[in-house]
Order: C-alpha cells, then sequence, then structure tokens
C-alpha cells in the first residue's frame, strides 16, 4: 500500500512537471546579435553587440530584449567612448536598454511547424531615459525546436534625449540609425 | 633684421604645434582598442561574490565596476563551467556558475582566444580574466536573472 501511493506521487509529481513545461511557452535566448549602422557623409559608424538576453513567450506573444549598453563593440576605441560618454548614452548609468511588447499576430504563428513567418511586434523601447512606441515587423524562422528572430528597424535618437549640440559627434552621427537585431532561442 | 628673427621663431613654433596637435588628434582618432588581456587586473573574485554583490545592491555594484567611459573594471572571476556555446560571431561563451545561485557569469572569449574555451571541461574550476559589460540582476519583464556579462575574456594560467 506505501509503495502504491509513493508510485502514485512520483507519477503525479512527473505529470505536473511535463504540464508545467508544456504551458510555460517561454523561449529564452542569449545567441543574440544587436547591431546598429549609422551613416553620414563625415563617416559610417556601426557597433555589434552579442550580450543580450531575450525571451518570446509562445503562448502569449510576448517578446522581450534586454541589452547590455556596453556590450556594443566598435572599431574605433574613441567612438566607444563617445557612445558610453555621460553626453551620449550615459551607460554608467543607464547600462541596459529595454524592449519589450507583443506579437500582434500570434494566430498566423505556429511554432510547431517549420517556416518562416512574418511577425508583427508592438511594444515600447527603453534606451538612457526615453521610453517610446515600437510598432514593426520581423521574421520569425522555426526550424525543429530552434527558432530565429530577425527584424532591422530605424530609429530617432532625439526621440531617446540622445542629442548632440556641438563637437564631432553632431557631424558625424546620424540623426536616425539603422538597428539590426538576430537571436537564436532554443528549449532549456 | 630682429623682426625678421621673431617672424622665423614664431613659424617654427606655429608649426611645431601644427604637427603635435594635428599628431595627437590622429593618433586619437586611431587610438586601438584597450588590451584587456595585458591590462592590469582591478579585482579577483569568485563567481558567488561578484554574483551576490549585485543581486544585494546593483547601483553600488554598477558604480563600483562600471566605468563612464565604457572601459570598464577588468576582473578575474573563478568559478565551476556550467555551459561552453558559441555567439553569432562564432566565438566562445563560457558560463561560469555555481549550483545554488541565482545567476553566473557569461564569459564571451575573443577570435583570439576561443580555443582557450575549447579545452575547458564542464564541472571544473577556472578563472577567466575579462572587462565586466553589465552586472546580475533579476528582471521582472524576462522573469529571469540576468548573468554577469565579461568579454573579451581568456583563460588565466596558472
Amino acid at each position: 500500500m506505501k509503495k502504491l501511493t509513493f508510485l502514485t506521487a512520483i507519477i503525479l509529481a512527473i505529470a505536473t512537471i511535463t504540464v508545467n513545461s508544456q504551458t510555460s511557452g517561454k523561449l529564452v535566448s542569449s545567441k543574440t546579435q544587436i547591431k546598429f549602422f549609422s551613416s553620414t557623409p563625415a563617416e559610417d559608424i556601426q557597433a555589434a553587440n552579442t550580450t543580450s538576453v531575450s525571451t518570446i513567450n509562445k503562448e502569449t506573444g510576448e517578446v522581450v530584449f534586454s541589452v547590455p549598453m556596453q556590450g556594443f563593440e566598435f572599431e574605433k576605441a574613441l567612438m566607444q567612448k563617445h557612445f558610453n560618454s555621460e553626453d551620449f548614452l550615459n551607460t554608467q548609468s543607464f547600462p541596459k536598454a529595454k524592449l519589450k511588447g507583443k506579437i500582434t499576430n500570434l494566430d498566423k504563428i505556429d511554432f510547431s511547424k517549420d517556416a518562416t513567418y512574418t511577425a508583427s511586434f508592438e511594444g515600447e523601447m527603453t534606451i538612457k531615459e526615453g521610453t517610446k512606441p515600437v510598432k514593426e515587423n520581423g521574421t520569425i524562422t522555426i526550424k525543429g525546436n530552434v527558432v530565429e528572430l530577425q527584424s532591422k528597424f530605424n530609429i530617432v535618437l532625439a526621440d531617446y534625449g540622445i542629442t548632440f549640440v556641438k563637437g564631432k559627434p553632431s557631424t558625424n552621427i546620424a540623426k536616425t540609425v539603422e538597428i539590426n537585431v538576430l537571436a537564436e532561442y532554443k528549449p532549456e | 633684421m630682429k623682426k625678421k628673427k621673431i617672424l622665423k621663431i614664431a613659424a617654427i613654433i606655429i608649426i611645431a604645434g601644427l604637427i603635435i596637435g594635428g599628431g595627437t588628434a590622429l593618433y586619437m582618432f586611431n587610438m586601438p582598442q584597450r588590451n584587456v588581456q595585458t591590462a592590469k587586473t582591478d579585482y579577483s573574485l569568485t563567481a558567488s561574490q561578484i554574483v551576490e554583490e549585485y543581486l544585494a545592491d546593483k547601483d553600488a555594484a554598477n558604480n563600483k565596476y562600471l566605468s563612464g567611459d565604457g572601459n570598464s573594471k577588468i576582473l578575474v572571476i573563478t568559478g565551476a563551467v556550467n555551459k561552453i556555446s558559441e555567439d553569432f560571431n562564432g566565438q566562445k561563451v563560457v558560463l561560469l556558475k555555481e549550483t545554488g545561485d541565482k545567476a553566473g557569469i557569461s564569459a564571451s572569449f575573443t577570435a583570439e582566444t576561443s580555443r582557450n574555451a575549447d579545452a575547458l571541461q564542464i564541472g571544473s574550476t577556472v578563472s577567466i580574466k575579462g572587462v565586466i559589460r553589465s552586472g546580475a540582476s533579476y528582471d521582472s519583464d524576462l522573469e529571469l536573472y540576468e548573468n554577469v556579462i565579461l568579454e573579451k575574456c581568456d583563460v588565466v594560467k596558472k
């Protein structure tokens, strides 16, 4: 009798764990790449960041990106210094940027079927002290249990309180920069 | 005659100034990135120590470890290898995390040092040197503990 109770308990425990892992639906990615590109007649500036963490919830469509700002790597040391400085992104006081929102056409995306889907995203992005609504499209590619997200959009720096009135950066950095996002999600 | 001499000296000073100024500007503009591996280590800590410090007071830890110009503190972290993966640049990322800790240290290696990460064994204890990019904290949007991020890493040889 004792044995039976024990066995039932184990079966129940396993069943609970299985159900939970199926319903949580959260995919995590620490394999990410965020690039930005700024082009002016004076010079082209680009930087890449592979340190972000992102989650997608398959059930609710919620997407979150947390971006450590000091993780942006520039070709030139001086560019990186300007980027991190108090006048620009002030990364010591604002070490992380955040993008969060929802996939609005979740019904069009079948996470159990290998294919490439266009995902519409609506949410908000916080950089430095500014939070702005974001509405962009991206593609989601499903291949087995690997989910890849890709998106490309532009942001206006002044929207986030990133402005330069004087000095070299004001002529060498574009007012609008292109952002490229790539992330690979695997079930844990 | 005297006037000519003064003019000559003035011209030499101006030209020398231009050369030095221009040279400095050019050097500043093309200054290479800091070499993290040959630079002095600012702090040596265990994986658990830095995670605890960040989870206790994130702002105080950011003030201590992050620098305003992006050249943040160079750390040597000792901890257990939990996971080895690869980023989109094909560079190795080693996760140092002690059993029972809420977060760990994600250490990104470089194109030059990635092969040193290959030799590491899961579960073994190693010391890794790199520059800190961000600290550990609980993110309520991700519903996850974020790891401490180190970059430009290499294994510290004993």
